[in-house]
């Protein structure tokens, strides 16, 4: 049973937009209801990667408004909503109830309505007369973003900082726990599965799983709960394994250059909720959508550019092939044959012909719009010289140590201000000793191009304090030394020097986590099952091997986690499923700019401009 | 072993109605609920309110109407499918085929109608803009759907044409030499009705061009009625001669016709694609709206910015001040 979140995703907001009742397969009811949705602005980032305007019109849903906005009254139609339970949208309800703009309310709440708001919406509109509009209240546990098949996003900005803010106190750090938590327990709800939960000691991990194990026992025990799933005979290969790390378990990948399509597209276009705009070829800014149903996106995404470039080509060749023999069918060059007989063949040419045109049309439409985006993604990569980044960097890790003359030519070289902080820091992570001197030159050159170096200075404190920074990097290499114990991490470290392409530190884990031998690495690791009793200790026949798995990572993901995970998956025997999802989605300089955040909260005051805006 | 699907969410109605129920009692004893207020109000609605569910009448009405003629359509397709050469529904199929093809008129004019109530009730302005936009997408996706089905159905038919040639192929193959003797008693047994159906499909109104080919089954029947006539009451020698004469001509006639109508379909066809280019995907967040309710949003804020400057009585008592000032400031020192 494949996990295809965006697909669960769809179906439920397609049956909140049939106003909660199945939908038939059969597609219209009988009588055609319209409705009007109304949304906010959270809602509407949910809403609008997955549904279309035309899906939407299939659905019967004629008006769309966002909650702000001020609307008139529209007679003899129900509204449904679609919002975040807090107080503003509540006001905004009962304002819109006692002004009886629609016909009757359907109230659906993006996750569950605590009581204290479900009783002021009552009086509110008891009070204004109007609670029979009111025709009824659900909550939808749909509060994440889905961007992919398999890449889900909590939209919770900014929680890096403010999980490792040294200045913020329990209580705040409970509360974006107790957002976290509910954020997960929604994608588990939609998903409809009690998963494993498995994290590392220590750290906001280990937090959040234990709050979510918590919540989830406590649902499974009322009286209608979400997940019934078939018998009590659950076995553990129909689980699937959720495991919960934190950004600071693998730091590098949030902020190195990648060389791969998806996340060039990302971190130099800004892909954002699968929207980008791009200055177009005759000018003016073009807006595309890559999603799943752009073929090439999907297909192409994880590879290299320069292999992209060589794909567009080989697609428009095959293109232009297919339009000449079009061309030629429908006898542009032979003349036309005014033959009784033949007539009719011409004329079945032609009507294929015509049948294929769309066809052709729309393939043209995605190869013109890659060539555009390939274009942008060129000029910004050559004034960037973002290829050097990326292969250096990767060097820098793979190796451990970087020629100290090359490091201060890349500093000096091209790039943006934000390439070289993430050059530095990337150095920082991937050094095995801190050479003191080799340091200060860096932070001399970084100041000498005015570049703020308060996150230089935070990573550099992260890793004076604790040494996990670096050996998540370390075990990827410690164990080619090794080799007598596991022979199977040796065959992975022998891949690892050959293939040009490191596996993550994350990707690994996952490995060893859904493999479920005991591995000294992943032993550590605390093991949560909500479905157990309490005081269980025969868990242990739940830590065979995982054919799913929920990696989730808080304080904020990318693309390049997502496709070495994919990439990882689809390499296995049978293939595994694996589903990515962080708090947020950022690019590398969203990220930095989060560091740097933190060390100026640190108090490493800049001496350049306040922020490298 | 498909699971009967868990529910993803929870319905909190109840829980809802509870609470109001308890609120209710609570306040059972204070207020009394604001009826005057209400009612003056619903004056002017109960008639916006009275046309909008007129509207919404007729727009169901048609909606059901279509599907229902979607359903006829679909078992139209079933019996278009069935390719025995001599169990032919010809009948049924004709029937059918001028039942959905007066619905299908019927419904035109019927949104059409809509269109043009809607667009006259916009038109007289006193009704709120979201109730037009309302109405005119309903409209729209009516009209769609319309299409749709009006698409389908010129499928269907021309399945049948396709279907109708490859019993003509086979019939003239099993039964080349007695073809002309079946031809006459079918002529004989059903003369009245080949004139009727004839007849029949003529007069209905046909605005386009998927009503041809019922047209053309019955352009063959009636050359060979009309020669057939003559024929029978000519020399029966020259019968065989003239008949393969007339038959091949009528043959070659219809190989003309059905490559119109292939046209015809292609130019329609066409005609869809470049008006359905305007259906892009749009999203949800693509709102130009928004854009403008911002700019004009911030269009107040600067104009009540600028009423607040420029009807501010301190404001000219400084700037006097201020002028005053510089004044002394140039008489003592210059002058």
């Amino acid at each position: 049973m494949a996990l295809n979140l965006r697909q669960k995703h769809t179906e439920c907001i397609a049956r909140m937009l049939n106003l909660n009742q199945p939908v038939n397969a059969t597609g219209t009811a009988n009588e055609e209801v319209y409705k009007i949705l109304i949304y906010d602005k959270f809602c509407q980032n949910i809403l609008s990667p997955l549904i279309h305007v035309k899906d939407l019109r299939k659905h019967g849903v004629t008006l769309y408004f966002l909650i702000d906005k001020d609307r008139k009254p529209v007679h003899g139609v129900p509204a449904v909503y679609f919002v975040q339970p807090n107080q503003t949208n509540i006001q905004r309800v009962i304002a819109d109830a006692s002004r009886s703009l629609y016909d009757s309310f359907h109230l659906n709440f993006s996750s569950s309505i605590p009581r204290p708001l479900l009783e002021e919406l009552a009086s509110g509109t008891l009070n204004s007369d109007s609670i029979n509009r009111i025709s009824k209240v659900h909550d939808q546990y749909l509060e994440f973003v889905t961007l992919e098949d398999s890449l889900f996003s909590l939209a919770q900005k900014s929680s890096y900082v403010q999980l490792n803010d040294p200045s913020a106190g329990d209580r705040e750090i409970e509360e974006i726990v107790e957002r976290i938590v509910t954020g997960l327990f929604c994608v588990l709800a939609t998903l409809a599965v009690v998963p494993i939960i498995r994290c590392p000691r220590g750290g906001p991990a280990e937090m959040v799983a234990s709050a979510l194990d918590q919540r989830l026992r406590d649902h499974l025990l009322s009286k209608n709960n979400l997940f019934t799933e078939g018998g009590s005979f659950v076995s553990s290969f129909q689980r699937p394994i959720l495991c919960i790390f934190d950004r600071n378990f693998e730091l590098s990948v949030g902020i190195q250059h990648d060389f791969r399509y998806r996340a060039l597209v990302h971190d130099v276009l800004g892909l954002r909720l699968n929207r980008l705009s791009v200055q177009g070829e005759k000018g003016g800014m073009r807006s595309y959508e890559l999603d799943s149903s752009d073929p090439f996106w999907v297909v192409n995404g994880s590879l290299e550019f320069p292999e992209v470039a060589v794909e567009i080509e080989s697609q428009l060749n095959k293109y232009k092939k297919d339009v000449d023999e079009v061309n030629k069918r429908t006898g542009g060059t032979d003349g036309a044959e005014f033959d009784g007989t033949d007539l009719m063949g011409n004329t079945k040419h032609l009507m294929n012909a015509v049948n294929s045109l769309p066809e052709l049309t729309e393939r043209k439409q995605v190869i013109d719009k890659h060539t555009n985006i390939a274009t942008v993604l060129l000029g910004e990569i050559k004034e960037r010289s973002l290829d050097s980044y990326a292969k250096k960097e990767n060097d820098m890790l793979v190796r451990g140590n970087i020629d100290r003359n090359e490091l201060l030519g890349v500093l000096r070289g091209k790039g943006t201000k934000m390439d070289k902080l993430r050059f530095a820091v990337m150095y920082l992570i991937s050094s095995e000793n801190i050479n003191q001197s080799e340091v200060e030159s860096v932070e001399a050159a970084l100041r000498e191009f005015e570049v703020d170096t308060s996150a230089f200075q935070y990573v550099k404190k992260l890793k004076s304090l604790n040494a996990s920074v670096a050996t998540a990097n370390l075990a990827s290499r410690n164990n080619i030394v090794d080799w007598a114990e596991k022979i199977y991490a040796v065959t992975a470290g022998v891949k690892n020097l050959l293939s040009s392409d490191r596996q993550l530190a994350l990707t690994r884990t996952v490995e060893l986590l859904m493999d479920g031998k005991p591995n000294p690495e992943i032993d550590s690791y605390l093991v949560f099952d909500p479905r157990a009793p309490k005081s269980s200790s025969g868990t242990s026949h739940m830590r065979g091997p995982f054919k799913e798995a929920i990696v989730f990572m808080i304080g904020g993901g990318n693309y390049v986690e997502y496709g070495s995970l994919q990439e990882f998956a689809q390499c296995q025997q049978p293939v595994k499923h694996v589903i990515y999802g962080a708090t947020e989605i950022l690019t590398g300089v969203e990220f930095v700019e989060q560091l740097t955040l933190l060390g100026h909260k640190m108090g490493f005051g800049s001496n350049a401009a306040a922020s490298t805006r | 072993m498909h699971v009967k699907s868990a529910k993803s969410f929870r319905d909190r109605t109840q829980e809802f109605q509870s609470i109001a129920e308890q609120l209710k009692k609570s306040f059972s004893s204070g207020s009394v609920p604001d009826g005057p207020s209400s009612s003056s109000k619903s004056e002017e609605q109960r008639s916006a309110v009275a046309i909008q569910s007129e509207f919404n009448r007729r727009a169901s009405k048609i909606g059901y109407g279509i599907h229902q003629t979607s359903q006829k359509l679909a078992k139209l397709a079933k019996l278009a499918k069935r390719t025995s050469v001599f169990d032919d529904p010809t009948k049924e199929i004709q029937e059918l085929t001028v039942l959905i093809k007066q619905d299908i008129t019927a419904l035109n004019s019927a949104v059409v109608d809509l269109q043009l109530h809607c667009n006259s009730r916009n038109g007289s302005g006193n009704t709120y803009s979201d109730t037009n936009s309302h109405s005119a997408t309903v409209v729209d996706d009516l009209k769609n759907q319309l299409m749709s089905t009006t698409k389908e159905f010129k499928d269907v038919l021309t399945l049948r044409t396709e279907n109708l040639k490859v019993h003509e192929n086979r019939r003239q193959l099993f039964s080349s030499t007695a073809s002309k003797d079946s031809i006459n008693p079918f002529v004989r047994q059903r003369p009245l009705a080949a004139r009727s159906a004839a007849s029949t499909s003529n007069a209905p109104p046909l605005p386009w061009a998927n009503g041809t080919p019922s047209s053309s089954q019955s352009l063959p029947r009636k050359q060979m009625d009309g020669e057939s006539q003559p024929l029978l009451q000519q020399q029966q020698q020259l019968v065989p001669l003239q008949d393969t004469y007339m038959q091949s001509r009528a043959e070659a006639l219809q190989n003309v016709e059905s490559t119109i109508h292939e046209l015809s379909s292609i130019f329609n066809q066409l005609a869809t694609l470049v008006s359905q280019q305007g259906e892009i995907a749009i999203r949800i967040d693509e709102n130009m709206d928004d854009t403008l309710a911002n700019v004009e949003g911030a269009q107040g804020a600067l104009l009540k910015y600028l009423n607040s400057i420029s009807s501010n009585r301190w404001l000219m008592i400084k700037i006097f001040f201020v002028l005053i000032f510089f004044l002394m400031v140039f008489l003592f020192f210059v002058a």
